[in-house]
């Protein structure tokens, strides 16, 4: 604690030790949204006052007492909406998403200006940045509810570039992404990149024992690589087998038991219901009796058999 | 007293930064009378009734339709807009056991908070039957009357006691959060989760030689407690957070009769397997981050510890009173892990046309449960005079990468990067192993419509030596090498290519990778695994859509045994394919009146096995194979600006073959009594009809 404590310290100090930055004077309409809706009176743009982003009583939000309105996003406005020339373009405002033609950093430092709490700064070191990911690829502030924050509307977001993973959901054992049930910020922080593949805690087993915390032990006797990932043995985005496992059983087990004896010997297809019953084979192969795979705090445990 | 003047410090600092930044722009005119925003109540209720035609636990798992009959739903969104307050709510299949209900909202006095409760149904097999019955305390017990035998085929009584047993649970989440803005810096935040999960699993119970699958009732709480202070000014933030994760088991372990003949020499029938322990995890942690404008580089770093705890009271070695024991080393196991996460990531953009990127992590799980030796009775039944140490696993993960992008054109980006991780365990085959990545990328976009990214790589995985006096002292064959602890040379590639024009768009994603285990004798040898996904969207008019997806897996292993302790004398092939296909579109607006979606999609699985050993020669496993049709068709008709009335049609067939079910009865396996589930083949046909109401604000 100490340590985390002398860290924060030694942060702070680098924060206060920084000029910050300061506001830029800008040529900003006249009258604000006003302006702004004496010829933006469409349904898109209107839907902006449905959702978070328009809303009077709070102070920090863009529609906030002395807030820059629509230009706190889409920047000083005074130039676009002024004459212009017969023939001459009209100067352009911010605008976002990926096919839009202001650079991706400049739209998104937009957000940033406001969001960088929401975000943090390891945003900036993360995949997304790198692939010019824009904040509006995945969020749209002009609907009342944002289809990225919603468990059920979630996935297909993410899955519009992450259709490999899409194609996982859709195996017969996976999580219930497909049932609109579960999300990926369950178990994903898309805006941080401050541990391996932008996982919701500090690494996988942290990760999945948010939800499976009956796995986390420490138990009297434990198994190896459950302990270390639990990513050895699953495929936590889906699986043709049960317990979205890697492959099946006993194959799975036999990767990294060799001991003589049954662990070593082949399990092969005359076991099936058809021919001689394998008890290593069918039903729950190696958990018929190893059924403690995740460990156990049994005294007379240490085969995971109690 | 340091620890105050460390606190004192942190706040003190916060406070030299603390000024505001002041607006240049004259908003005092800026009325916004045109600006029609939110008040009052609006919202949409729906309400309707669904009948599912037939039972199904695989498409009862997780949507709560596992029963057939008719369900009610009632759904609904609403927001309430106040002079200082807003709300917004969310409710969602109110009538089934995945139902959901969610608010949020912002309360004057920047007081943002969120109330949540949602239950998830698990279902895995209702075809399943038990002999067990289970008492109030959650032992089972056998019926009266039943006939003990060696085997299974031996069970006279099995078919007349067989009972149907589901294997289900249900879970419930409840979610209570809030955030507080102090002022423009600082944030405080606070989340608690409570989880409680009961229901049945399956868990094989073993005895001499045999096993029964039981079903375990079980009963979980978890909670968890996320509290977080921050603060950010200027270009910079640090947080402090302390995470806790309580989870709680009352039942100790579960005690089963014996269904099989016991040897008389133990006399005792009862026996007893361990539950999941309760423990607890907490974490302390701090983030922090800074910008260096003019640098154009930013800094991030984030480091917490932890501690996780479990000291749940130890079962005895044995529930057969005959069977003399010595006593526990210790009656509770006082575990203690702990946790350590370090991370630094530095990313700038110096360079004109460049950017460069460095992260270190950092993981440590230190294992402080201290070692005895225990004196081990063999399922119950056998006393033995060896004693084992419990072995506290522990491990330091460090990842390291260093890569560079470089715009060689206004079209072409290139990059390149090289990662290196380290990972050292205890009481394990290996201590230490690196793991070395390089990579090299091309990303071309000759237009805004046409992208193409192509990535290659190959990486190795070393380790310093496998050490096969441990292996052999565990039981091990000294040539196995344990797939996550051998050398493995890797190669991988992948590519995306994305085009989009104003009606249709085109992405393609593929990756390969291809692992070759050289030292590994015993063990996996070779793995390759190709993963394409495709889609098109076509939006052909402004109220009419349609799009296809396809994905396609190939991963597929090869693993060497030795059944004879020494040299490789059979091998094993595991390979899964996996092809899916949909299809969709939506027509909106039909007359002004009528919107329509059809959704289909079609999943196929398939596993094939094949072991050749020396012994019994080649030997093919049936196909494992599970093919999912899905079709559902949607069809809303307005009758009014506030009235809409719905249509849901949904056909859904999931068949799937699957020897290790297939035939398997209760008594098919001489030496296990199974719980007989079958192989999923469920065919549901369900119908919804409702209606959806538009309250509050006018509509458009």
């Amino acid at each position: 604690m100490k340590m985390l404590l002398q860290a924060a310290s030694l942060a702070a100090l680098l924060i206060a030790a920084m000029p910050s930055a300061t506001a830029q004077d800008a040529d900003y309409t006249r009258k604000g949204a006003d302006t702004c809706l004496s010829c933006h009176e469409d349904e898109v743009t209107l839907a902006v006052f449905r959702g978070k982003h328009a809303v009077p009583s709070d102070s920090r939000g863009p529609f906030g007492h002395g807030q820059l309105q629509c230009e706190a996003c889409h920047g000083p406005g005074g130039a676009h909406a002024g004459r212009v020339r017969r023939g001459q373009e009209r100067p352009p405002v911010i605008l976002f998403g990926s096919d839009s033609a202001t650079p991706i950093d400049e739209q998104n430092g937009m957000c940033l200006d406001c969001h960088e709490s929401d975000v943090g700064f390891s945003w900036h070191s993360g995949a997304h940045p790198s692939d010019e990911v824009a904040c509006a690829d995945c969020h749209d502030s002009h609907v009342a509810r944002d289809a990225v924050l919603q468990t059920a509307t979630q996935p297909d977001v993410c899955f519009d570039c992450h259709q490999i993973q899409r194609t996982e959901t859709r195996k017969a054992f996976a999580h219930p992404i497909m049932e609109g049930k579960m999300d990926c910020v369950g178990c994903h922080s898309m805006h941080s990149d401050t541990v391996a593949t932008q996982l919701a805690r500090g690494n996988v087993n942290d990760t999945c024992q948010q939800c499976h915390a009956e796995k986390r032990g420490p138990f009297l006797w434990e198994h190896a690589p459950v302990s270390e990932d639990c990513g050895l043995c699953h495929a936590p985005h889906g699986s043709n087998h049960a317990g979205m496992l890697t492959k099946r059983a006993p194959l799975l087990c036999q990767s990294c038991h060799s001991q003589s004896g049954h662990p070593s010997i082949p399990q092969d297809a005359d076991g099936l219901a058809a021919g001689a019953p394998s008890r290593f084979l069918l039903g729950q192969s190696c958990l018929n009796c190893h059924s403690q795979v995740h460990g156990s705090n049994h005294p007379s445990g240490s085969k995971l058999m109690r | 007293m340091q620890r105050k003047l460390t606190a004192t410090l942190v706040i003190g600092s916060f406070a030299l930064v603390s000024a505001a930044q002041a607006q240049a722009v004259d908003t005092s005119e800026w009325v916004c009378e045109y600006c029609p925003f939110e008040e009052g109540h609006r919202a949409d209720y729906a309400a309707g009734a669904t009948n599912v035609d037939e039972d199904s636990a695989y498409f009862g798992n997780a949507t709560g339709y596992d029963e057939e009959g008719t369900y009610a739903n009632i759904d609904g969104d609403g927001t309430y807009a106040g002079a200082q307050t807003r709300l917004r709510w969310h409710a969602e299949d109110l009538g089934l056991d995945s139902r959901v209900v969610e608010l949020d909202g912002r309360l004057p006095g920047s007081l943002d908070f969120n109330l949540g409760y949602r239950e998830l149904p698990w279902r895995q097999f209702n075809t399943t039957a038990t002999i067990f019955e289970q008492s109030s305390d959650g032992s089972l017990s056998l019926p009266s009357g039943w006939v003990r035998a060696p085997l299974t085929s031996g069970m006279t009584a099995l078919d007349s006691s067989l009972v149907a047993s589901n294997i289900e649970s249900d879970r419930s989440i409840f979610d209570l959060g809030a955030s507080f803005s102090a002022s423009d810096n600082w944030r405080f935040s606070m989340d608690y989760r409570r989880q409680d999960q009961d229901g049945s699993k399956i868990v094989g119970g073993s005895s001499f030689n045999q096993a029964s699958l039981l079903p375990m009732p079980f009963d979980y709480v978890t909670d968890e407690i996320d509290i977080a202070v921050r603060y950010g000014a200027g270009n910079g933030f640090v947080a402090l957070g302390w995470y806790l994760s309580d989870f709680s088991n009352d039942n100790a372990a579960l005690t089963w009769e014996q269904p099989f003949s016991f040897d008389p020499l133990i006399g005792n029938d009862t026996f007893a397997i361990a539950q999941a322990p309760s423990s607890q995890f907490q974490q302390v942690s701090v983030q922090a981050g800074y910008s260096f404008v003019e640098q154009k580089t930013v800094v991030s770093f984030s480091a917490a510890i932890g501690d996780i705890d479990q000291d749940s009271s130890l079962l005895p070695y044995t529930v057969t009173d005959s069977i003399t024991t010595s006593p526990l080393p210790r009656t509770r196991l006082d575990g203690s892990v702990d946790t350590t996460n370090f991370a630094l990531a530095v990313t700038s953009r110096a360079i004109d046309k460049g950017r460069i990127k460095f992260s270190y992590r950092y993981d440590e799980r230190d294992n402080q449960t201290s070692q005895d030796l225990w004196n081990r009775v063999i399922v119950d039944t056998f006393a033995t005079t060896d004693v084992e140490a419990n072995i506290p696993y522990s491990f330091e993960r460090s990842s390291l990468s260093l890569s560079a992008d470089y715009d060689l054109l206004d079209t072409v980006r290139v990059s390149g990067g090289y990662d290196r991780k380290d990972i050292d365990r205890d009481f394990q085959e290996v201590a230490e192993q690196t793991e070395d990545t390089g990579w090299g990328r091309l990303r071309w976009q000759p237009t805004s419509a046409l992208e193409m990214d192509i990535r290659g790589g190959a990486s190795e995985r070393d380790i310093d030596r496998y050490n096969e006096v441990f292996a052999v002292s565990v039981g091990q064959n000294p040539l196995l090498r344990k797939y996550n602890l051998a050398y493995r040379y890797r190669q991988f590639g992948d590519i995306s290519l994305s085009l989009s024009g104003e009606e249709v768009s085109v992405t393609l994603n593929a990756l390969y990778a291809d692992d070759e285990y050289t030292d590994s004798e015993v063990g996996i040898t070779s793995g390759e695994e190709l993963r394409i996904a495709a889609d098109l969207n076509w939006a052909m008019s402004e109220n009419a859509s349609l799009y296809l997806t396809a994905g396609f897996e190939d991963i597929e292993s090869e693993q060497v045994g030795s059944e004879a302790f020494s040299a490789p004398d059979w091998s094993a092939t595991h390979d899964d394919d996996f092809t899916t296909v949909g299809m969709g579109f939506r027509l909106r607006n039909i007359a002004e009146k009528v919107d329509v979606q059809m959704d289909y999609m079609r999943s196929d699985g398939a596993s094939e096995i094949i072991v050749d050993s020396a012994n019994d020669g080649l030997s093919e496993f049936p196909e494992l194979e599970s093919v999912l049709d899905y079709l559902r068709f949607r069809l809303s008709y307005r009758q009014s600006e506030r009235l809409e009335l719905n249509l849901n049609l949904l056909y859904q067939r999931f068949e799937a073959e699957n020897w290790s079910l297939e035939g398997v009865t209760p008594a098919a396996i001489p030496e296990v009594l199974s719980l007989g589930a079958r192989p999923y083949d469920d065919e549901v046909f369900m119908i919804g009809v409702g209606f959806m109401y538009r309250a509050g604000a006018d509509t458009e």
